[in-house]
């Protein structure tokens, strides 16, 4: 099968191997077939050889999580994100039966309303344990929301789908830093319902081109930056540009930002804080670190909010949240966790900070404390009175 | 996760009795038999595309690699044992048609003693997840191949591995102390021991570096190695190759045995700086990197000795990490080297060979010449505290008759080293590369003695048959390649 994969992106693999400990499939199986070189291996046995897609072939594909790990570590620059995009978008659309689960999944998430209105439900469903376990909803999921606010035009502030049926206090919280940086915040609320990050990931690439263009015509307004409060959904809306190939999309690449990196060049404008009493571990989103690689911004902004920001073990391997990936490959996804969750107790923080909604309610089915470092930085500003200076220095 | 299977259009392969048998003694998700992924396995981290391979197997225990060896021997097939693939001699691709026995689920770090500075693990645990594991109780295991952060202890075992830090401390063969081993039989034996000075023969030695031909190593005892309190990294640069490599010289006849002493030249450094950004000079002919470990006085007074000497043999610079940070960057640069050439070539052919340090500077200029003369842009980047040269052919094996201008090279490379008193491998192994040099450099007489050991690990060469030893000192191996009708898994 033509898995339409560019030659030159497929030839790049040397097969060095120096990717596979980067895997997050690789490391909990010990298995090549689940590694990125064995899944470069794949599509060229396929595209190149012919092989046929098997229920292992295709076994293979499904599993990877798309964390992009394998990117940073390959020294010879192979665009794996790229193949797999493509190679999934292929199947999905030689074969649309095996992507049915996920279109089931991700058909509300361009419906606002309509996602708002199920979440209520699952929400309540959770409290009153009526949902299968397998999804593991947590029970804090909100049945009612606090409205968004518009504070002014410096930025606008993605809010999105999922994110904002389920955890629009971390918006509200992103807001309010902001705010206190002395920006003024437009929240995009219905405009843009859905950055389409996760039909890209199930190979369902048209409608993400769809998501981009009505996102890039409802934002078009000024050219303003936008700010994403979501690693995930930053990662795709930075890779419009690459995706629709227009000079329009380029321009509204280039004003989305991670809330983290933004606020980095920006953090002399918050006012001195006392420090929050807590030892704070950051997990890295993937689509933070191997994508957008500006994860650094993470702990510029949170080392000044807490009493000790410490770092994991794992180099920054997948949670194995993955977007759908925890409900739709619930065994791996386990697996992956548990390393992670490993990591995490030998950094034996008080609270994980992860800067994206997937991680967080994945690590949080586990019994992890987490929060989002906006959630973080509001707090301390809201304990401490705002623009006091630090304390003097003892003399 | 579970694979289920496909039945289509394989019916046969199910009723296959070799794969019932081994998937009986195993279980069916770690017997795999798909065409694609055994397509995977054909291949290591080398230039070479090996045979088919059969059944792969992902054994988790002892017990289960020997059921898979008696199920061989029962069915007359061989097997090739795998770590992570990343050997560079193609050690572990298979020739004809035998089982793969992956170690990638016997990876468990099974005891730290660090008392007795030894632990125990299964073959599987990859080489800087052990010292990883040991960081915290102040403690690691000293071979550091570039690929460590990949690549087994089986595999280093197999292959006897060196690495940057081996100049100093030894390669793998002065950090492993018993092997626990199943042979082809299915014995499990017990090589070496925690002794100091084990009782009989070393067949402990003679297994690390069999490359797999003496049966599949299930645990190793490794020793391990305190860290040092204090570490000092150089970087300097020089205007020619030839600078580089007379300061590697005049360093050791100092009599500073430093921790590493690594050249690239310049195509490499650009290559790798474009990739890590350490900050290695991009308009240096060459680069060394320098490393000493020890008491912090002692370094100090080290580090400045090869400022010295480096700057009288003509560095143009001289630049001493000023943090660990700084320094963890300029290793992460050397370490990805190899890999970072596929931004120039889809393809490389990376040798490696030992010459005498003092013929350091004439080989590598034989070398460049070599190279030009066939046509072909070549990278050294080398241990050169050891005289272990790694000179790189980049190609593109699309384009027609690339390949044999590479092979005819590397054959004139391998004579140059053997000519100026070298030998044929400083680390990868010999594999199915070096085979055919093995006559240059031994005699007949050595090499009938290394098949008899052999053959008394294995009479049936079914262990990773057609390897290392050339085929007229193997004839029982080129008979276990011929016992399986080709095209049984194609
Ligand atoms: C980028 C890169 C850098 C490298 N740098 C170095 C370096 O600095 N120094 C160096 O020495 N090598 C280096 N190598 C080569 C390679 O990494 C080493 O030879 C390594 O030890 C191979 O380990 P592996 O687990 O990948 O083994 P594999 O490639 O899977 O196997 C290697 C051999 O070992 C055998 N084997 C594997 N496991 C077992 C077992 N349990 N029992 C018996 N036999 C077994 C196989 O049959 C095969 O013959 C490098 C390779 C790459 C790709
Ligand atoms: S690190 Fe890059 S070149 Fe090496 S095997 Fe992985 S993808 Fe291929
Ligand atoms: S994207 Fe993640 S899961 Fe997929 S191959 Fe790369 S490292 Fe592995």
């Amino acid at each position: 099968m033509d898995l339409h994969l560019d030659p030159d992106e497929l030839n790049a693999c040397v097969q060095c191997g120096l990717c596979l400990p980067h895997c997050p499939t690789y490391r909990v199986s010990g298995d090549e077939t689940l590694s990125p070189r064995g899944r470069i291996q794949l599509m060229r046995e396929v595209q190149l050889r012919g092989a046929p897609v098997t229920v292992e072939v295709r076994a293979s594909f499904e599993t990877c999580v798309q964390c992009r790990g394998c990117e940073p570590a390959c020294p010879s620059g192979v665009p794996y994100g790229h193949l797999i995009e493509k190679t999934r978008e292929t199947l999905a659309r030689e074969a649309p039966g095996s992507t049915r689960w996920s279109r089931l999944l991700l058909a509300p998430l361009g419906r606002p309303g309509l996602l708002r209105l199920g979440s209520s439900a699952l929400a309540v469903a959770a409290r009153l344990r009526l949902a299968p376990k397998r999804f593991g909803v947590p029970t804090s999921l909100p049945v009612r929301r606090r409205p968004h606010t518009t504070s002014g035009d410096d930025v606008y502030l993605f809010t999105g789908c999922v994110m904002d049926a389920w955890q629009r206090d971390v918006h509200i919280a992103g807001q309010r830093v902001i705010e206190a940086a002395g920006f003024g915040v437009t929240p995009t609320g219905d405009a843009a319902p859905c950055c389409g990050a996760l039909h890209s990931h199930a190979g369902l690439t048209d409608t993400t081109r769809r998501f981009a263009e009505n996102m890039i015509a409802a934002l078009r307004v000024d050219d303003r930056p936008i700010l994403v409060d979501s690693a995930g959904c930053g990662a795709a809306m930075k890779d419009y540009g690459r995706l629709l190939g227009t000079r329009e999309a380029d321009a509204f690449s280039a004003r989305v930002f991670d809330i983290q990196e933004w606020l980095a060049l920006h953090v002399d404008r918050l006012p001195v804080v006392e420090p929050l009493d807590l030892t704070v571990a950051v997990q890295d989103p993937c689509h933070l670190r191997h994508v957008q690689r500006v994860h650094e911004a993470t702990r510029i902004v949170l080392a000044p909010m807490v009493r000790d920001l410490v770092e994991l073990d794992d180099e920054g391997l997948c949670c194995g949240a993955g977007g759908a990936y925890s409900l739709l490959q619930p065994e791996l996804a386990g697996e992956i966790r548990g390393r992670k969750l490993g990591s995490i107790a030998r950094a034996a923080p008080d609270v994980v900070a992860s800067a994206n909604p997937g991680c967080s309610m994945h690590l949080g089915a586990a019994g992890v404390a987490t929060m989002h470092p906006m959630e973080l930085i509001a707090r301390a500003l809201d304990v401490s009175p705002a623009r006091t200076p630090a304390a003097p220095p003892p003399r | 996760m579970r694979i289920r299977e496909s039945f289509t259009p394989w019916r046969r392969r199910v009723v296959d009795p070799l794969v019932a048998d081994l998937r009986a003694a195993l279980s069916v998700d770690r017997v795999r038999i798909d065409g694609a992924e055994r397509a995977l396995m054909a291949r290591d981290a080398s230039v070479f595309a090996g045979g088919v391979a059969g059944p792969t197997c992902f054994p988790v225990s002892t017990a289960e690699v020997q059921a898979i060896m008696g199920i061989a021997a029962a069915h007359g097939r061989a097997i090739v044992p795998r770590g992570a693939g990343t050997g560079l001699a193609g050690g572990a691709i298979p020739l004809g048609a035998p089982i793969v026995v992956s170690t990638g689920k016997m990876n468990r770090i099974l005891e730290v003693d660090t008392a007795n500075r030894v632990a125990w693990v299964e073959p599987g645990v990859i080489n800087l997840d052990l010292t990883t594991h040991l960081t915290p109780v102040g403690f690691h295991f000293a071979p550091d191949p570039s690929s460590q952060s990949v690549c087994t202890l089986g595999g280093n075992v197999a292959n006897n591995s060196g690495g940057p830090h081996c100049l100093a401390y030894g390669v793998t063969d002065a950090h492993v102390l018993a092997v626990e081993v199943v042979s082809a039989d299915g014995e499990v034996l017990m090589l070496g021991g925690l002794d100091a000075e084990p009782a009989g023969l070393d067949l402990r030695g003679a297994f690390v570096g069999g490359e797999g031909t003496l049966g599949i190593a299930t645990r190793i005892a490794v020793r391990l190695t305190k860290n040092a309190p204090a570490v000092r990294t150089l970087l300097l640069s020089f205007a020619t190759v030839r600078d580089a490599a007379e300061t590697v010289s005049a360093i050791i006849a100092a009599g500073i045995v430093p921790a590493a002493l690594e050249v690239m030249d310049q195509r490499i450094t650009v290559a790798v700086e474009n990739f890590v950004g350490a900050g290695y000079p991009t308009d240096a002919a060459a680069v060394l990197l320098a490393e000493v470990e020890g008491l912090a006085a002692g370094v100090d007074i080290d580090a400045a000795r090869i400022d010295e000497i480096g700057r009288a043999n003509g560095a143009t610079g001289v630049r001493l990490a000023g943090t660990e940070h700084e320094r963890a960057l300029l290793w992460k640069g050397r370490k990805t080297a190899f890999g970072a050439i596929a931004q120039l070539a889809p393809d490389y052919y990376l040798h490696d060979t030992v010459v005498p340090r003092s013929a350091l500077a004439d080989v590598l200029e034989q070398v460049y010449e070599i190279a030009e003369r066939h046509d072909l842009v070549v990278m050294n980047v080398f241990h050169a505290g050891d005289g272990n040269l790694h000179p790189l052919l980049l190609f593109d094996a699309r384009e027609e008759g690339t390949l044999e201008r590479v092979h005819a090279a590397g054959a004139e490379i391998v004579r140059a080293s053997l000519a100026a008193g070298g030998v044929l491998s400083g680390e990868h192994g010999i594999g199915v590369e070096k085979q055919r040099f093995m006559g240059e450099l031994f005699t007949d007489d050595d090499l009938d003695h290394q098949a008899r050991l052999r053959h008394a690990f294995d009479p049936a060469c079914r262990a990773n048959p057609g390897k290392v030893l050339p085929s007229g000192h193997s004839c029982a191996d080129i008979q276990a390649l011929h016992e399986v009708p080709t095209g049984v898994w194609g």
